[in-house]
């Protein structure tokens, strides 16, 4: 068996200079699509991916009208040119189960029960893939969300970790990813303190795994920030605020 | 896209005012009639593929990927290489969009953009062959739409054009009757430019680079895809309608014109 | 706000847009809070547009079936203006032709007469100044800014009708209608971008007032 190429160097600092903390170089904007009722674009690392919401909307087929809440549709896809070898447009089993766990970790946030027999859409296009293009995915669309004004509980902010040369590292990038030992994608509502995505590859012994999924939580937080930073900068500009009723119709 | 005229109704007073500015040389956003809206383009915006570029006309976004790899010929072309053009109009782009496998428009939207650049010669496919009937380039071109506000066609094909004229592949030679790597980037043989032009009928006039609300309003589209020399490679007339003949060659005659201006604007911008 | 953000602890009445959580009352949506009289309000600066009976707004019928007009209002749901509202119990779909009232692309300015769980939003035309609207520009806003666009009693909306010497009929679905003299229109639709856009500056009124200038526009 050929023998496994060291990832971190002797000095510490990974293949792309990081130390085993640090978060690759993230940057976000929201409302760039015109169509969508809501949407915002993410890079992370070379991850560049766009989220779009539509909704609420009327349900088709009516068939799958829920009478008492919304029905939320989440599509994770990547662009065939996306990574390295073409991929064939149709939805592979990977973007089929990313799809759903995305759904899953999105819909807690959302309150649903506020539009009854109507349809949300999240759409998640990758556009090019470098490793926890999921997280990232997830970061975003929770921004279109709310830049669709869905009513929500809390954002949704993702971040993975893992496992490479032995050591316990955030934010893997696709090498990393795919030559080290174990990668975890963790997603949480960062007010409420609820985690909505938790997956597991590799094998982490039970402080390894305390380590990564902290480390995952507490970058995310560190996302969570800029996505805060994101919205503000869409909506409240750089102005002053007025919360005065004065102006307003009643 | 006439998906939007499926779905989308244009409101009887927008449509009149269409109408009466069109008869005074003005269309709802100010342009004239034979006035694209600017052109932006912008390559190499994906590193992972082999070209890319991301296109805006107006409003109108989309995204061309170029991905460039070995395979074996079609059995009745053995000396030429693969060029495929794909197209997706993703959920992302319209309210009227549906994931899933391509529609007939997505379908359509390809073939035209993909007649234009086959017939043109665009690139010489000969020039991808390393083994006749063996091993030749394979060159897939995904267009991803994630924006609609009208004229995906032209959109489509000067990005498909910008990714292909900036893309580069890695140079492989034959070895033992084998294609092999090289570490040198070649770019991708492209010999000429074809460029598409729209243009939607509204009332009797016929309006260049429509936007979604003008092919609401529309009751016929054309493209014509022009190349270096002025001779047309491709059109397409769409929506269930009629053209007289005078109207086909007025639609030559301004895609000809445009065609050339838009050349130019191609060319500055992936040089 | 941003959805999560707690916008106050202790003992408030709250309205929409906020849950209480706790002693913390939790912002839902994007938005401007205040704390006043009536408790916490939350001021929605991005959402859709869901009907309430009551709500005036201007649809675009989209469809005609045997029995009223499908009614695009701008929201998750379209409305239906049954037959029997415009032409009365003696309607018929074989003696009424529909399309003699409204036609598919017709902009209408209506009222939401009642919005049920189970059904889609029914709409009535009955009362002053809702029917056909012949002419105009249509302008389409956030339906969140239409309470900064109408003003408190309507000063806003007053002042701009005024400076412009248009008519603007403001519908709570976020379609505007505005008619009059075209710089008139002109001035109409930037003042409302204004709006849209400077939706959180405070002295938004004294704005849009200075950019529409002294004079009334045509005197």
């Amino acid at each position: 068996m050929e023998p496994k190429r060291k990832l971190i160097g002797d000095d510490g600092l990974r293949q792309d200079g990081r130390t085993w903390d640090q978060l690759r170089p993230i940057k976000m904007e929201v409302g760039l699509l015109k169509n969508a009722d809501g949407s915002a674009y993410i890079e992370w690392g070379k991850n560049k991916i766009m989220a779009a919401v539509y909704g609420p909307k009327e349900v088709h087929p009516k068939h799958q009208v829920l009478p008492d809440r919304a029905l939320v549709r989440t599509r994770y896809h990547m662009a065939p040119f996306s990574v390295d070898e073409r991929k064939n447009p149709a939805p592979s089993r990977r973007e089929i189960e990313i799809s759903k766990v995305t759904r899953e970790a999105l819909e807690p946030a959302v309150i649903v029960e506020d539009y009854p027999r109507t349809a949300i859409e999240v759409w998640i296009e990758v556009l090019q893939s470098d490793g926890g293009s999921r997280v990232a995915g997830i970061t975003a669309a929770s921004l279109a969300l709310a830049d669709a004004g869905i009513n929500l509980r809390d954002l949704v902010v993702g971040c993975s970790c893992g496992i490479v040369d032995g050591k316990v590292v955030a934010d893997l990038d696709d090498t990393e990813d795919k030559e080290g030992s174990g990668d975890m994608p963790v997603a949480i509502m960062p007010n409420l303190n609820y985690v909505t995505l938790l997956q597991v590859d590799g094998i982490y012994s039970r402080e390894q795994f305390q380590k990564a999924f902290e480390l995952a939580i507490e970058k995310g937080r560190e996302v969570y920030a800029m996505q805060r930073e994101a919205l503000t900068k869409k909506f409240f500009g750089d102005g002053q605020v007025s919360t005065s009723s004065e102006e307003e119709a009643e | 896209m006439s998906m939007m005229k499926k779905n989308y109704v244009v409101e009887t007073i927008r449509k009149a005012q269409m109408v009466e500015m069109l008869a005074n040389g003005k269309r709802m956003d100010g342009r004239a009639p034979d006035e694209h809206r600017p052109i932006k383009i912008q390559t190499g915006i994906i590193q992972k593929a082999n070209g890319s570029a991301l296109v805006t006309l107006g409003n109108t976004e989309v995204i061309a990927g170029v991905k460039i790899a070995t395979g074996t010929p079609f059995a009745d072309t053995p000396d030429k290489g693969l060029l495929v053009v794909n197209a997706e109009i993703l959920p992302l782009a319209s309210a009227y969009a549906e994931p899933g496998p391509p529609s007939e428009d997505a379908i359509e939207l390809a073939r035209v953009v993909d007649r234009g650049i086959r017939e043109s010669e665009m690139v010489d496919l000969t020039k991808l062959c390393l083994i006749e009937g063996k091993s030749v380039y394979t060159v897939f071109v995904d267009v991803n739409i994630m924006n609609v506000d009208g004229n995906l066609f032209d959109a489509m094909s000067y990005a498909v054009v910008s990714a292909l004229r900036t893309a580069k592949m890695k140079k492989y030679v034959v070895e033992d009757d084998k294609p092999k790597a090289t570490e040198e980037e070649i770019p991708v043989p492209v010999e000429r430019i074809p460029v598409s032009v729209t243009m939607a009928r509204i009332g009797d006039a016929l309006v260049v680079d429509p936007m979604s609300e003008e092919e609401a309003a529309m009751d016929m589209r054309i493209t014509i895809t022009t190349d270096d020399d002025g001779n047309i490679c491709a059109s397409q007339k769409g929506e269930a309608s009629t053209i007289s003949p005078e109207k086909v060659l007025e639609a030559v005659d301004l895609s000809i014109r445009i065609g050339k201006e838009i050349r130019e604007k191609i060319l500055e911008a992936t040089s | 706000m941003i959805p999560g953000d707690v916008i106050a602890t202790g003992d408030y009445r709250y309205g929409s847009y906020v849950e209480k959580r706790g002693d913390s009352y939790i912002a839902l949506r994007i938005g401007l809070a205040e704390i006043g009289r009536e408790g916490i309000k939350l001021n929605p600066m991005t959402g859709p547009y869901l009907p309430r009976p009551e709500d005036e707004v201007i649809g675009k019928v989209i469809d005609i079936n045997g029995f009223g007009w499908v009614i695009d209002i701008n929201s998750c749901f379209d409305g239906f203006l049954p037959a029997s509202f415009v032409f009365g119990r003696e309607f018929s779909p074989s003696t009424h032709d529909l399309t003699t009232k409204f036609k598919v692309g017709d902009i209408i300015g209506c009222r939401i007469e009642s919005f049920e769980r189970s059904r889609d939003p029914q709409i009535s035309i009955r009362g002053h100044g809702y029917g056909k609207i012949p002419k105009g520009e249509i302008i389409k806003i956030s339906p969140t800014k239409v309470p900064r666009l109408i003003g408190r009693r309507g000063a806003m909306i007053n002042m701009i009708s005024e400076r412009t010497s248009c008519d603007v009929k403001v519908g709570q679905n976020g379609v505007v209608v505005v008619t009059g003299p075209p710089e008139g229109i002109v001035k109409t639709a930037e003042a409302i971008k204004m709006i849209e856009n400077e939706t959180h500056a405070a002295d938004l009124a004294r704005k849009v007032e200075e950019h529409l200038g002294g004079t009334p526009v045509g005197t």
